[in-house]
Protein backbone atom coordinates (compact mmCIF):
# COMPACT_ATOMS: atom_id res chain seq x y z
CA UNK A 1 0.00 0.00 0.00
CA UNK A 2 2.77 2.17 1.12
CA UNK A 3 4.21 1.56 -2.81
CA UNK A 4 1.37 3.91 -3.61
CA UNK A 5 1.19 6.22 -1.23
CA UNK A 6 3.79 9.16 -2.76
CA UNK A 7 2.00 8.77 -5.68
CA UNK A 8 -0.89 9.48 -4.15
CA UNK A 9 0.43 12.59 -2.41
CA UNK A 10 1.83 13.73 -5.53
CA UNK A 11 -1.68 13.48 -7.35
CA UNK A 12 -3.38 15.51 -4.16
CA UNK A 13 -0.43 17.96 -4.38
CA UNK A 14 -1.27 18.31 -8.07
CA UNK A 15 -4.89 18.76 -7.56
CA UNK A 16 -4.44 21.57 -4.81
CA UNK A 17 -1.55 23.46 -6.97
CA UNK A 18 -4.49 23.74 -9.69
CA UNK A 19 -7.24 24.35 -7.39
CA UNK A 20 -4.68 27.51 -6.07
CA UNK A 21 -4.41 29.21 -9.51
CA UNK A 22 -7.86 27.83 -11.68
CA UNK A 23 -9.67 31.08 -10.28
CA UNK A 24 -7.04 33.09 -12.31
CA UNK A 25 -7.79 31.63 -15.99
CA UNK A 26 -11.55 30.48 -14.97
CA UNK A 27 -12.47 34.59 -14.71
CA UNK A 28 -14.03 35.69 -18.12
CA UNK A 29 -14.57 39.49 -18.33
CA UNK A 30 -17.70 41.06 -18.87
CA UNK A 31 -18.70 42.69 -21.87
CA UNK A 32 -19.65 45.91 -21.39
CA UNK A 33 -23.33 47.44 -22.77
CA UNK A 34 -26.23 45.11 -24.06
CA UNK A 35 -23.98 43.45 -25.82
CA UNK A 36 -22.72 41.74 -22.39
CA UNK A 37 -26.18 40.57 -21.43
CA UNK A 38 -26.40 38.10 -24.69
CA UNK A 39 -27.53 34.84 -23.78
CA UNK A 40 -29.10 35.80 -20.34
CA UNK A 41 -32.41 36.09 -19.38
CA UNK A 42 -33.75 39.22 -20.09
CA UNK A 43 -35.01 41.18 -16.38
CA UNK A 44 -38.89 41.85 -16.48
CA UNK A 45 -40.17 44.85 -14.53
CA UNK A 46 -43.46 46.00 -14.69
CA UNK A 47 -43.58 49.64 -16.19
CA UNK A 48 -46.27 51.69 -17.18
CA UNK A 49 -47.12 52.37 -20.61
CA UNK A 50 -47.97 56.13 -22.33
CA UNK A 51 -51.88 55.35 -21.49
CA UNK A 52 -51.57 54.63 -18.13
CA UNK A 53 -51.86 50.58 -18.18
CA UNK A 54 -49.64 48.00 -16.78
CA UNK A 55 -47.28 46.51 -18.91
CA UNK A 56 -44.65 44.31 -18.50
CA UNK A 57 -42.48 41.76 -20.64
CA UNK A 58 -44.23 38.50 -20.05
CA UNK A 59 -47.18 39.25 -22.16
CA UNK A 60 -44.49 39.40 -25.17
CA UNK A 61 -43.52 35.94 -24.39
CA UNK A 62 -43.21 33.47 -27.75
CA UNK A 63 -42.37 36.31 -29.83
CA UNK A 64 -39.06 38.43 -30.93
CA UNK A 65 -39.12 41.52 -28.66
CA UNK A 66 -37.41 44.40 -30.02
CA UNK A 67 -36.68 46.70 -26.70
CA UNK A 68 -35.19 50.55 -27.98
CA UNK A 69 -34.48 52.22 -24.69
CA UNK A 70 -35.00 56.27 -25.72
CA UNK A 71 -35.45 59.45 -24.67
CA UNK A 72 -36.68 62.34 -26.29
CA UNK A 73 -34.12 64.90 -25.84
CA UNK A 74 -31.64 62.36 -28.11
CA UNK A 75 -31.15 63.34 -31.42
CA UNK A 76 -30.36 59.83 -32.82
CA UNK A 77 -33.38 58.14 -30.71
CA UNK A 78 -35.52 60.69 -32.91
CA UNK A 79 -33.49 60.18 -36.11
CA UNK A 80 -34.11 55.75 -35.50
CA UNK A 81 -37.86 56.01 -34.03
CA UNK A 82 -39.47 55.65 -37.96
CA UNK A 83 -37.37 53.21 -38.74
CA UNK A 84 -38.47 51.02 -35.61
CA UNK A 85 -42.05 51.62 -36.56
CA UNK A 86 -41.70 50.61 -40.30
CA UNK A 87 -40.27 47.30 -38.70
CA UNK A 88 -43.08 46.85 -36.38
CA UNK A 89 -45.01 47.18 -39.30
CA UNK A 90 -43.07 45.24 -41.79
CA UNK A 91 -42.50 42.20 -39.07
CA UNK A 92 -45.04 42.74 -36.73
CA UNK A 93 -47.41 39.84 -38.63
CA UNK A 94 -44.27 37.36 -38.67
CA UNK A 95 -44.12 37.53 -34.47
CA UNK A 96 -41.74 40.51 -34.01
CA UNK A 97 -43.01 43.17 -31.42
CA UNK A 98 -41.19 46.46 -30.98
CA UNK A 99 -41.54 48.61 -27.55
CA UNK A 100 -39.92 51.80 -27.21
CA UNK A 101 -38.81 52.46 -23.31
CA UNK A 102 -38.35 55.99 -22.61
CA UNK A 103 -35.86 56.48 -19.83
CA UNK A 104 -36.57 58.84 -17.23
CA UNK A 105 -39.38 61.11 -18.36
CA UNK A 106 -42.44 62.16 -17.87
CA UNK A 107 -46.01 60.62 -19.86
CA UNK A 108 -46.72 63.32 -21.05
CA UNK A 109 -43.15 64.27 -22.45
CA UNK A 110 -42.68 60.38 -24.11
CA UNK A 111 -46.63 61.26 -25.40
CA UNK A 112 -45.84 64.16 -27.02
CA UNK A 113 -43.39 63.33 -28.58
CA UNK A 114 -44.16 59.54 -29.78
CA UNK A 115 -47.27 61.56 -31.59
CA UNK A 116 -44.78 63.98 -33.42
CA UNK A 117 -43.38 61.09 -34.88
CA UNK A 118 -46.45 59.25 -35.48
CA UNK A 119 -45.81 56.16 -33.84
CA UNK A 120 -47.94 53.81 -32.92
CA UNK A 121 -45.33 50.51 -31.51
CA UNK A 122 -46.24 50.62 -27.30
CA UNK A 123 -44.48 53.16 -25.63
CA UNK A 124 -43.66 52.52 -21.68
CA UNK A 125 -41.91 54.33 -19.32
CA UNK A 126 -38.95 53.35 -17.37
CA UNK A 127 -39.24 56.48 -14.67
CA UNK A 128 -36.27 54.82 -12.36
CA UNK A 129 -34.05 54.23 -15.42
CA UNK A 130 -34.26 50.51 -14.36
CA UNK A 131 -33.74 49.08 -17.72
CA UNK A 132 -31.38 51.60 -18.98
CA UNK A 133 -29.33 50.21 -15.70
CA UNK A 134 -29.44 46.78 -15.81
CA UNK A 135 -28.90 46.81 -19.56
CA UNK A 136 -25.50 49.06 -18.89
CA UNK A 137 -26.78 51.25 -21.32
CA UNK A 138 -23.39 53.28 -22.44
CA UNK A 139 -25.80 55.77 -24.09
CA UNK A 140 -29.12 56.49 -25.84
CA UNK A 141 -30.51 55.10 -27.88
CA UNK A 142 -29.82 51.50 -27.22
CA UNK A 143 -31.92 48.58 -28.28
CA UNK A 144 -32.18 45.07 -27.11
CA UNK A 145 -33.79 42.31 -28.51
CA UNK A 146 -34.78 39.15 -27.10
CA UNK A 147 -36.48 35.40 -28.46
CA UNK A 148 -39.83 34.14 -27.53
CA UNK A 149 -38.09 32.80 -24.25
CA UNK A 150 -37.39 36.28 -23.15
CA UNK A 151 -33.61 35.40 -23.60
CA UNK A 152 -31.48 38.16 -24.78
CA UNK A 153 -30.05 37.52 -28.44
CA UNK A 154 -28.05 40.32 -29.22
CA UNK A 155 -27.71 44.21 -27.90
CA UNK A 156 -26.79 47.28 -29.66
CA UNK A 157 -25.39 50.69 -28.39
CA UNK A 158 -26.08 53.66 -29.96
CA UNK A 159 -28.72 54.06 -33.29
CA UNK A 160 -29.33 51.10 -35.94
CA UNK A 161 -29.91 51.46 -39.47
CA UNK A 162 -33.46 50.00 -41.49
CA UNK A 163 -31.26 47.14 -42.74
CA UNK A 164 -29.39 46.75 -39.54
CA UNK A 165 -32.83 46.11 -37.79
CA UNK A 166 -34.02 44.19 -40.26
CA UNK A 167 -31.10 41.93 -40.27
CA UNK A 168 -31.23 41.66 -36.73
CA UNK A 169 -35.14 40.92 -36.77
CA UNK A 170 -34.67 38.06 -39.65
CA UNK A 171 -31.90 36.40 -37.90
CA UNK A 172 -34.07 36.47 -34.36
CA UNK A 173 -36.82 34.78 -36.57
CA UNK A 174 -34.53 32.03 -37.98
CA UNK A 175 -33.28 31.65 -34.30
CA UNK A 176 -29.38 32.06 -35.57
CA UNK B 1 11.50 17.74 15.63
CA UNK B 2 13.81 17.57 13.02
CA UNK B 3 14.93 20.46 11.18
CA UNK B 4 12.68 20.16 8.14
CA UNK B 5 9.37 18.88 10.37
CA UNK B 6 10.49 22.75 12.27
CA UNK B 7 11.03 24.41 8.69
CA UNK B 8 7.79 22.78 7.33
CA UNK B 9 5.38 23.93 10.46
CA UNK B 10 6.94 27.62 9.91
CA UNK B 11 5.87 27.12 6.51
CA UNK B 12 2.21 26.47 7.45
CA UNK B 13 2.39 29.13 9.86
CA UNK B 14 3.53 31.98 7.64
CA UNK B 15 0.70 31.23 5.35
CA UNK B 16 -1.87 30.49 8.56
CA UNK B 17 -1.19 34.15 9.25
CA UNK B 18 -1.96 35.33 5.29
CA UNK B 19 -5.65 33.60 6.64
CA UNK B 20 -6.42 34.30 10.47
CA UNK B 21 -5.38 37.71 10.06
CA UNK B 22 -5.71 39.05 6.27
CA UNK B 23 -5.52 41.95 4.74
CA UNK B 24 -1.80 42.98 5.73
CA UNK B 25 0.06 45.06 3.72
CA UNK B 26 3.21 42.77 4.44
CA UNK B 27 1.82 39.80 2.66
CA UNK B 28 2.46 41.49 -0.67
CA UNK B 29 6.13 42.52 0.25
CA UNK B 30 8.96 40.44 -1.03
CA UNK B 31 10.91 39.34 1.71
CA UNK B 32 7.65 37.49 3.19
CA UNK B 33 7.53 35.44 0.29
CA UNK B 34 10.92 34.98 -0.11
CA UNK B 35 10.61 33.70 3.89
CA UNK B 36 7.86 31.24 2.56
CA UNK B 37 9.76 30.03 -0.63
CA UNK B 38 13.24 29.53 1.91
CA UNK B 39 11.07 27.59 4.44
CA UNK B 40 9.71 25.66 1.88
CA UNK B 41 13.18 24.89 0.23
CA UNK B 42 15.10 23.86 3.40
CA UNK B 43 12.00 21.11 3.96
CA UNK B 44 12.73 19.81 0.71
CA UNK B 45 16.60 19.89 1.40
CA UNK B 46 16.23 18.89 5.12
CA UNK B 47 13.80 16.07 3.73
CA UNK B 48 16.43 14.45 1.48
CA UNK B 49 18.85 12.59 4.39
CA UNK B 50 15.80 11.40 6.71
CA UNK B 51 14.39 9.96 3.49
CA UNK B 52 17.69 8.04 2.65
CA UNK B 53 17.53 6.71 6.34
CA UNK B 54 14.08 5.90 6.83
CA UNK B 55 13.69 2.55 7.55
CA UNK B 56 10.12 1.81 6.50
CA UNK B 57 8.29 2.95 3.38
CA UNK B 58 5.68 4.25 6.08
CA UNK B 59 8.10 6.82 7.82
CA UNK B 60 9.52 7.58 3.54
CA UNK B 61 5.93 8.21 2.78
CA UNK B 62 5.48 10.45 6.08
CA UNK B 63 8.58 11.99 5.48
CA UNK B 64 7.37 12.52 1.50
CA UNK B 65 3.64 14.10 2.90
CA UNK B 66 5.41 16.67 5.15
CA UNK B 67 7.60 17.95 2.34
CA UNK B 68 4.20 17.93 -0.25
CA UNK B 69 2.43 19.56 2.47
CA UNK B 70 4.48 22.21 3.38
CA UNK B 71 5.33 22.54 -0.68
CA UNK B 72 1.50 22.97 -1.38
CA UNK B 73 1.04 25.60 1.42
CA UNK B 74 3.92 27.42 0.64
CA UNK B 75 2.73 27.71 -3.64
CA UNK B 76 -1.28 28.32 -1.96
CA UNK B 77 0.62 31.53 -0.02
CA UNK B 78 3.06 32.99 -2.68
CA UNK B 79 0.31 32.44 -5.32
CA UNK B 80 -1.34 35.21 -2.63
CA UNK B 81 0.91 36.90 -1.68
CA UNK B 82 2.98 38.01 -5.10
CA UNK B 83 -0.03 37.19 -7.40
CA UNK B 84 -2.57 38.13 -5.52
CA UNK B 85 -3.91 42.04 -6.03
CA UNK B 86 -3.69 44.05 -3.37
CA UNK B 87 -6.60 45.20 -0.99
CA UNK B 88 -9.33 46.75 -2.98
CA UNK B 89 -13.14 48.32 -2.43
CA UNK B 90 -15.05 47.24 -5.60
CA UNK B 91 -17.76 50.01 -5.68
CA UNK B 92 -20.36 49.49 -8.46
CA UNK B 93 -23.79 51.07 -9.18
CA UNK B 94 -27.44 49.76 -9.38
CA UNK B 95 -27.40 46.76 -11.74
CA UNK B 96 -23.92 46.91 -12.66
CA UNK B 97 -21.87 43.92 -13.06
CA UNK B 98 -17.79 43.89 -12.15
CA UNK B 99 -15.70 41.16 -13.51
CA UNK B 100 -13.24 40.77 -10.83
CA UNK B 101 -10.06 38.83 -11.79
CA UNK B 102 -9.98 35.26 -9.97
CA UNK B 103 -12.66 36.05 -8.48
CA UNK B 104 -15.77 36.01 -10.85
CA UNK B 105 -18.34 38.78 -11.76
CA UNK B 106 -19.97 40.73 -8.77
CA UNK B 107 -23.39 41.83 -9.87
CA UNK B 108 -24.86 45.00 -7.69
CA UNK B 109 -27.89 45.32 -6.60
CA UNK B 110 -30.52 47.17 -8.51
CA UNK B 111 -32.18 49.82 -6.15
CA UNK B 112 -30.72 51.94 -2.97
CA UNK B 113 -31.77 50.20 0.46
CA UNK B 114 -34.03 51.52 2.44
CA UNK B 115 -34.59 51.07 6.31
CA UNK B 116 -34.28 47.50 6.92
CA UNK B 117 -33.90 46.30 3.29
CA UNK B 118 -29.99 45.69 2.47
CA UNK B 119 -30.10 43.88 -0.56
CA UNK B 120 -26.36 42.44 -1.61
CA UNK B 121 -23.82 41.84 -3.88
CA UNK B 122 -24.02 38.28 -5.67
CA UNK B 123 -20.83 36.78 -6.65
CA UNK B 124 -21.36 34.94 -9.68
CA UNK B 125 -18.34 31.90 -10.91
CA UNK B 126 -18.19 29.70 -12.95
CA UNK B 127 -19.06 26.05 -11.63
CA UNK B 128 -20.35 27.67 -8.45
CA UNK B 129 -24.17 28.58 -7.49
CA UNK B 130 -24.62 32.27 -7.10
CA UNK B 131 -23.82 33.54 -3.66
CA UNK B 132 -24.35 36.57 -2.42
CA UNK B 133 -21.50 38.32 -0.47
CA UNK B 134 -22.53 38.79 3.76
CA UNK B 135 -20.80 41.56 5.28
CA UNK B 136 -19.21 38.94 7.54
CA UNK B 137 -16.13 38.67 6.18
CA UNK B 138 -15.94 35.36 3.82
CA UNK B 139 -13.25 33.31 2.21
CA UNK B 140 -13.71 32.77 -1.66
CA UNK B 141 -11.04 30.38 -2.63
CA UNK B 142 -8.60 33.10 -3.33
CA UNK B 143 -10.25 35.88 -1.91
CA UNK B 144 -11.48 36.84 1.39
CA UNK B 145 -14.76 39.29 1.01
CA UNK B 146 -17.08 41.34 2.69
CA UNK B 147 -20.01 43.84 1.83
CA UNK B 148 -19.58 47.39 3.47
CA UNK B 149 -22.19 49.72 2.64
CA UNK B 150 -21.58 53.49 1.53
CA UNK B 151 -23.55 56.21 1.48
CA UNK B 152 -25.18 57.18 -1.64
CA UNK B 153 -27.98 59.74 -3.40
CA UNK B 154 -30.48 59.14 -5.31
CA UNK B 155 -31.93 61.57 -7.30
CA UNK B 156 -35.55 62.70 -8.79
CA UNK B 157 -35.14 65.61 -11.07
CA UNK B 158 -38.05 67.69 -12.99
CA UNK B 159 -38.60 70.59 -14.77
CA UNK B 160 -40.25 73.95 -13.32
CA UNK B 161 -43.80 72.67 -15.21
CA UNK B 162 -43.08 68.79 -13.10
CA UNK B 163 -41.99 66.85 -15.77
CA UNK B 164 -39.78 64.58 -14.62
CA UNK B 165 -36.27 64.30 -16.30
CA UNK B 166 -34.01 61.69 -17.69
CA UNK B 167 -30.34 61.83 -15.57
CA UNK B 168 -27.20 60.22 -16.85
CA UNK B 169 -23.72 60.61 -15.73
CA UNK B 170 -21.48 60.59 -18.46
CA UNK B 171 -18.61 59.83 -16.23
CA UNK B 172 -20.31 57.83 -13.60
CA UNK B 173 -19.90 54.41 -13.68
CA UNK B 174 -23.39 53.75 -15.33
CA UNK B 175 -24.87 56.26 -17.77
CA UNK B 176 -27.85 56.11 -17.11
CA UNK B 177 -28.49 56.17 -13.04
CA UNK B 178 -30.29 58.43 -10.83
CA UNK B 179 -28.26 57.09 -8.34
CA UNK B 180 -24.97 59.21 -7.17
CA UNK B 181 -21.90 57.13 -5.65
CA UNK B 182 -20.78 59.94 -4.23
CA UNK B 183 -16.99 58.52 -5.05
CA UNK B 184 -15.15 61.65 -4.89
CA UNK B 185 -14.46 64.27 -2.30
CA UNK B 186 -14.58 68.15 -2.57
CA UNK B 187 -13.33 70.15 0.11
CA UNK B 188 -15.22 72.70 1.69
CA UNK B 189 -14.67 74.73 4.41
CA UNK B 190 -11.66 72.19 5.29
CA UNK B 191 -14.38 69.42 5.05
CA UNK B 192 -13.52 67.05 2.51
CA UNK B 193 -17.39 65.84 1.28
CA UNK B 194 -18.35 63.24 -0.49
CA UNK B 195 -19.12 65.16 -3.67
CA UNK B 196 -20.57 63.78 -7.47
CA UNK B 197 -22.19 65.38 -10.76
CA UNK B 198 -25.03 64.26 -12.97
CA UNK B 199 -26.20 65.82 -16.48
CA UNK B 200 -30.23 66.80 -16.93
CA UNK B 201 -29.75 67.01 -20.91
CA UNK B 202 -33.70 67.58 -21.55
CA UNK B 203 -32.83 70.69 -19.77
CA UNK B 204 -29.49 71.57 -20.83
CA UNK B 205 -27.89 71.57 -17.18
CA UNK B 206 -24.67 69.94 -15.00
CA UNK B 207 -25.60 69.38 -11.55
CA UNK B 208 -23.05 69.11 -9.04
CA UNK B 209 -24.32 67.23 -5.99
CA UNK B 210 -21.84 67.55 -2.21
CA UNK B 211 -23.38 65.51 0.85
CA UNK B 212 -23.24 66.59 3.93
CA UNK B 213 -23.70 64.79 7.24
CA UNK B 214 -26.68 65.46 9.67
CA UNK B 215 -24.31 67.21 11.78
CA UNK B 216 -22.17 69.14 8.71
CA UNK B 217 -25.87 70.24 7.53
CA UNK B 218 -27.18 71.24 11.11
CA UNK B 219 -23.97 73.63 10.99
CA UNK B 220 -24.92 75.33 7.90
CA UNK B 221 -28.58 75.26 8.14
CA UNK B 222 -30.18 75.50 11.50
CA UNK B 223 -32.88 73.45 12.32
CA UNK B 224 -31.67 70.49 9.70
CA UNK B 225 -31.37 66.90 11.80
CA UNK B 226 -31.22 64.90 8.94
CA UNK B 227 -28.25 64.61 5.94
CA UNK B 228 -28.31 66.88 3.36
CA UNK B 229 -27.03 67.98 -0.14
CA UNK B 230 -25.84 70.64 -1.75
CA UNK B 231 -26.92 71.51 -5.22
CA UNK B 232 -25.06 73.34 -7.79
CA UNK B 233 -26.90 74.25 -11.31
CA UNK B 234 -24.48 75.31 -13.70
CA UNK B 235 -25.61 75.16 -17.43
CA UNK B 236 -24.62 72.78 -20.64
CA UNK B 237 -21.21 74.43 -20.73
CA UNK B 238 -20.37 74.42 -17.10
CA UNK B 239 -20.96 78.01 -16.02
CA UNK B 240 -22.84 78.54 -12.68
CA UNK B 241 -26.17 79.74 -13.11
CA UNK B 242 -27.35 82.19 -10.69
CA UNK B 243 -29.79 81.21 -8.01
CA UNK B 244 -28.29 77.70 -8.60
CA UNK B 245 -26.84 76.44 -5.43
CA UNK B 246 -28.89 75.02 -2.34
CA UNK B 247 -28.90 73.18 -0.04
CA UNK B 248 -31.68 70.31 0.49
CA UNK B 249 -32.09 68.26 3.54
CA UNK B 250 -32.64 63.85 2.63
CA UNK B 251 -35.99 63.74 0.72
CA UNK B 252 -37.16 67.41 0.67
CA UNK B 253 -37.45 68.81 -3.06
CA UNK B 254 -35.80 71.94 -3.92
CA UNK B 255 -36.00 74.42 -6.56
CA UNK B 256 -32.92 75.68 -8.44
CA UNK B 257 -32.40 77.06 -11.82
CA UNK B 258 -35.43 76.42 -13.39
CA UNK B 259 -35.13 72.58 -11.63
CA UNK B 260 -36.90 71.08 -9.36
CA UNK B 261 -34.97 68.32 -7.17
CA UNK B 262 -34.89 65.95 -4.77
CA UNK B 263 -32.02 64.02 -2.76
CA UNK B 264 -32.86 61.03 -0.73
CA UNK B 265 -29.46 59.40 1.33
CA UNK B 266 -29.36 55.88 1.32
CA UNK B 267 -27.02 53.08 1.47
CA UNK B 268 -26.06 50.94 -1.46
CA UNK B 269 -23.29 47.66 -0.68
CA UNK B 270 -19.64 47.68 -2.17
CA UNK B 271 -17.25 44.77 -1.80
CA UNK B 272 -13.79 44.85 0.19
CA UNK B 273 -12.00 42.34 -1.55
CA UNK B 274 -8.13 41.08 0.40
CA UNK B 275 -6.82 38.46 -1.37
CA UNK B 276 -5.77 35.07 1.01
CA UNK B 277 -4.07 31.61 -0.02
CA UNK B 278 -6.66 29.42 -1.05
CA UNK B 279 -8.46 27.84 1.68
CA UNK B 280 -8.32 24.46 0.22
CA UNK B 281 -5.24 23.88 -0.58
CA UNK B 282 -3.58 25.90 3.12
CA UNK B 283 -5.78 23.41 5.05
CA UNK B 284 -4.49 20.45 2.56
CA UNK B 285 -0.95 21.44 3.21
CA UNK B 286 -1.34 22.30 6.82
CA UNK B 287 -3.08 18.53 7.69
CA UNK B 288 -0.62 16.80 5.66
CA UNK B 289 2.08 17.82 7.76
CA UNK B 290 0.71 17.84 10.70
CA UNK B 291 -0.45 14.43 10.37
CA UNK B 292 2.67 12.99 8.88
CA UNK B 293 4.87 14.69 12.11
CA UNK B 294 2.20 13.03 14.16
CA UNK B 295 2.28 9.69 12.49
CA UNK B 296 6.18 9.63 12.37
CA UNK B 297 6.52 11.25 16.29
CA UNK B 298 4.37 7.95 16.92
CA UNK B 299 6.31 5.06 14.62
CA UNK B 300 9.63 6.57 15.83
CA UNK B 301 8.50 6.52 19.57
CA UNK B 302 6.82 2.74 18.72
CA UNK B 303 10.50 1.70 17.28
CA UNK B 304 12.10 3.16 19.86
CA UNK B 305 10.46 1.54 22.99
CA UNK B 306 9.57 -1.43 21.22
Amino acid sequence: MYRYLPWLVLAVGVTLIATVFEPMFATRAVKSGPQGFAGQAAPVFALQDDRGSTVSLDAYRHRIVVMNLWASWCPPCREEMPDLQRLAERYGARGVAVVGVNEGESVERARAFAASLRIRFPIWIDSAERYGRVYGALGLPTTVILNGEGVVIRGFDGPLTFDQMEAAASAALHGS
Amino acid sequence: MTLCTVAALATIVLVGAQIVLPGKALYHYGWYNVAIAGMAVIVVVAARAPLRSARTRALRAGIAAIVFGSAIAAVAGIASGLFGPENQQVIGSPAQRVSVEGLGTLVFPLGVATAGDDAGVQLLRPLHAPLEISTRSGNLGNFVARSIVRTVVEIDAQDAFGNRLTITQPSGRSFLSPVLLMEHRQTIAGFALPFDSFNLPAAHRIVKAVLFSAAEAAMLQRGTEAPAVLFAVDDENDRPLSHGIGLAASGRRIRLGGLQLRAVVGAFPAVELVSAPNLVAAIAGALLVVCSTTFIALQRRRARYG
